[in-house]
């Protein structure tokens, strides 16, 4: 466990709202990974960001768009280069639309939760020859925070997402259409809600006297520059930003970023250099010589703690949770086998097939000793699942084939296992699977034991 | 609506198959052309067996040689033997996880620490010691009783279609975390043993059946096959293809449905489930 979020999140007083137990870091090891040695991408994460769409939010239905944003946003195959032969997509770093603030690469990384996007790895191309990472944003709310990049030098959200494509991540350049789908998928995804924030960004009434004397900071002048204050920045009728660049002593102009949903989007500032509220307070009053007493500083991240809040930032990752986003990506072949779209059609059949893959994997097979029992229930539901991918296949083929009725046979055949029957596979085997805790703690605890048994020197294979 | 009559649909045939006598079913087994099929296709799985018996054969001594490299604490002879004897294992992978599952768990569990294939990888590979007799001998004695027991098991090609089928699914799986014997770098060797092993059975049970009912598909098969061989014989692992490797597996598994009616076996299921 991250004990730098840990304390992070006492501080914040949210003891017992993360359940972070389940969230042990797992690395990469050997040495036959396109990764670094000791990457760590918390895939594992029984506890998974939670993904609240503007449309659903307001009882709608995704559209085809954003349906097909959100598979281009999972699907390596847009990216190039080292991203696409590790199999990461930009889903890996945004994890459901959030941040990850647990990844981490060797070399790339100073610390879990920042990345160096221009380094030799995913692009030479960019390779700039310094080590300057970046913090990994959380994209919930992005509509509302133009410009883009940490110091906004991009307007268009469609720009910036073309060049993390394109350049940071050495991808083909990717069709218009997709690139719309992507920015319309981002565009829909929310802040998640917070109780404690009410009209004009001010506390809600159930605030602590802590929160309402942090507010009152956060409002007052800086009592050596009357011009400037918190707010001023960070605007609480707005989405806690001014859409400018500012310098906070941290090495240049970089965007105002906002406060919103931020308790969750550690570490803090551009470049990731802090881990707390506490750390970002002191920079401030440092920098800015504000003069803050420890009340003041208290009261003020208790304030930010307020304001960063969400309702349910978490959700337990589980089969029902897969299947429906099985469903919902595959939907997009609704419209995309009838408009005899081909190239949609094959993205949305690999991507879903290897998200199908990744669930069956979660199912142990008769060789895991790390679970008991259930094994004609994970058999039944790991075949079923297969069965799935098989079915994903046979409609790509059939489409590059340019047999659509072919692919809209295959589709229904799939709608009709992913209504019910596979779900309910799904269910029986839930218990005896590494959506299980305990099962999930054996299993990479064996994992665990395995790798560490390494001195770090795997030997090279014998490839013939 | 056309869900509920699917559903009724499916009990109704579950009655039905319990209500009528067996007869049906006897018929169908004595048409001639099946039978005819599933002789040949008994006789060339009796014709598998003796490779499989090599196989496992030749896993047995180069476990019995890493025996006797650990006894004179000769750690890159135990490494090399190792390696050795995962080549007729994984060449193997069509029966045994489906035929002797629990000496599969006991012979390659996953992930432990403690036994097995990848329990002795550990140490050799991972600890860097030669300090795994135990372990090795417990493995030695496994691969005797599978040894022993390969004389005799019946070798349904149902099961053995089912086992190919899985194998070859297997083989397209994501391979990023460095796959499955990770720590001595030996992932790309077990993919390469697997699909090598998927063309023996191919070739000795299979090809000759599908060729005589369908030879167009016969040929399909086979190519897809040997793309599958094509698309794991590289140098390493990290120049995998991966997509590339998924859509051959997911092809050679999808054939391999459309084959099976046709030499008299149902379509073949991706794990030995109940059927």
């Amino acid at each position: 466990m991250n004990i730098r979020l840990t304390l992070c999140v006492a501080t914040l007083g949210l003891i017992a709202v993360l359940p972070l137990r389940d969230a042990q870091p797992f690395p990469l090891n050997g040495n036959d990974t396109t990764l670094p040695a000791g990457t760590e991408l918390n895939e594992e994460a029984l506890e998974r960001p939670r993904e609240l769409f503007h449309t659903e939010a307001f009882g709608g239905k995704k559209s085809y768009l954003v349906n097909l944003g959100d598979v281009a946003f999972h699907s390596p195959g847009i990216l190039g280069g080292a991203a696409k032969q590790a199999a990461i997509s930009c889903g890996t770093c945004h994890v459901n639309g959030a941040g990850n603030g647990k990844l981490f690469v060797p070399g790339l990384s100073t610390r879990p939760g920042n990345f160096d996007t221009t380094s030799l790895l995913f692009n030479p191309k960019t390779y700039d020859a310094q080590l300057n990472p970046v913090r990994i944003p959380s994209l919930r709310g992005a509509r509302y925070l133009a410009p883009y990049g940490n110091d906004g030098r991009i307007a268009s959200l469609r720009e910036f997402v073309r060049n993390v494509i394109v350049n940071e991540f050495a991808g083909p350049e990717p069709s218009p259409a997709i690139v719309d789908a992507i920015v319309a998928y981002l565009n829909d995804i929310d802040f998640l809600p917070n109780p404690r924030i009410g009209a004009g960004g001010r506390l809600a009434a159930q605030a602590t006297p802590s929160e309402r004397r942090g507010e009152t900071l956060f409002f007052k002048q800086f009592r050596k520059q009357a011009n400037l204050s918190c707010a001023g920045c960070h605007m609480p009728t707005g989405a806690f930003v001014d859409h400018r660049q500012h310098d906070v002593g941290s090495g240049g102009l970089f965007k105002t970023p906002t406060l919103v949903n931020a308790n969750f989007n550690a570490p803090y500032f551009h470049d990731g250099r802090y881990g707390s509220y506490d750390e970002v307070v002191e920079h401030f009053d440092r920098i800015f010589d504000l003069g803050y007493s420890e009340q003041d500083k208290k009261d003020l991240v208790a304030y930010l703690g307020a304001v960063g809040d969400a309702d349910r930032p978490f959700e337990r990752d589980n089969v029902a949770l897969r299947m429906k986003e099985v469903d919902d990506f595959s939907s997009i072949l609704l419209l995309a086998i009838p408009a005899r779209d081909a190239q949609v059609v094959s993205m949305v059949a690999t991507t879903v097939g290897a998200e199908l893959r990744e669930l069956a994997e979660r199912i142990p097979d008769h060789k895991n000793t790390s679970v008991e029992g259930g094994l004609e229930e994970r058999r039944a539901a790991r075949n079923a699942v297969k069965e799935l991918v098989l079915n994903l296949r046979r409609i790509e083929i059939a489409a590059q084939a340019g047999d659509f009725d072919k692919a809209e046979a295959e589709y229904q055949a799939f709608s009709n296992q992913t209504f019910i029957v596979v779900p309910s596979l799904l269910k029986k085997a839930q218990a005896w699977t590494l959506f299980n805790s305990g099962v999930s703690n054996a299993h990479y605890g064996a994992m665990r034991q395995m790798l560490q048994s390494s001195s770090g020197q795997a030997s090279s294979g014998q490839g013939r | 609506m056309s869900r509920v009559l699917l559903i009724l649909l499916i009990l109704f045939r579950g009655a039905s198959r319990t209500l009528l006598p067996s007869l049906v079913g006897l018929l169908a087994a004595l048409s001639a052309p099946q039978a005819r099929a599933a002789t040949a296709l008994d006789e060339a799985a009796e014709r598998y067996r003796a490779h499989l018996i090599e196989d496992i054969g030749r896993t047995l001594a180069g476990t019995q040689r890493m025996r006797d490299c650990m006894k004179t604490n000769d750690l890159a002879c135990a490494k090399k033997a190792w390696i050795e004897a995962r080549v007729g294992w994984e060449r193997s992978e069509v029966f045994t996880s489906g035929f002797v599952p629990e000496l599969d768990q006991e012979i390659d569990a996953w992930p432990n620490a403690t036994q097995g294939f990848h329990g002795v990888e550990a140490r050799l590979f991972g600890a860097g010691r030669t300090d795994a007799r135990d372990e090795t001998e417990a493995l030695i004695a496994r691969l005797e009783e599978l040894s022993a027991q390969l004389r005799t098991i019946p070798l349904a090609p149902q099961r053995l279609l089912n086992g190919m089928a899985r194998l070859a699914f297997e083989v397209g799986g994501n391979k990023a975390d460095g796959g499955e014997s990770r720590l001595s770098g030996t992932s790309l060797n077990d993919m390469q043993s697997n699909a090598d092993g998927i063309e023996l059975a191919y070739r000795v049970i299979f090809a000759d059946a599908i060729s005589a009912g369908d030879a167009k598909l016969a040929d399909a098969v086979r190519a897809s096959v040997e793309r599958l061989k094509v698309a794991v014989k590289i140098s390493e692992l990290k120049s995998l293809d991966g997509e590339k490797l998924r859509a051959d597996s997911e092809e050679l598994v999808t054939l391999l449905q459309i084959a099976a009616p046709k030499i008299g076996l149902a379509k073949p299921t991706l794990e030995e489930t109940a059927q």
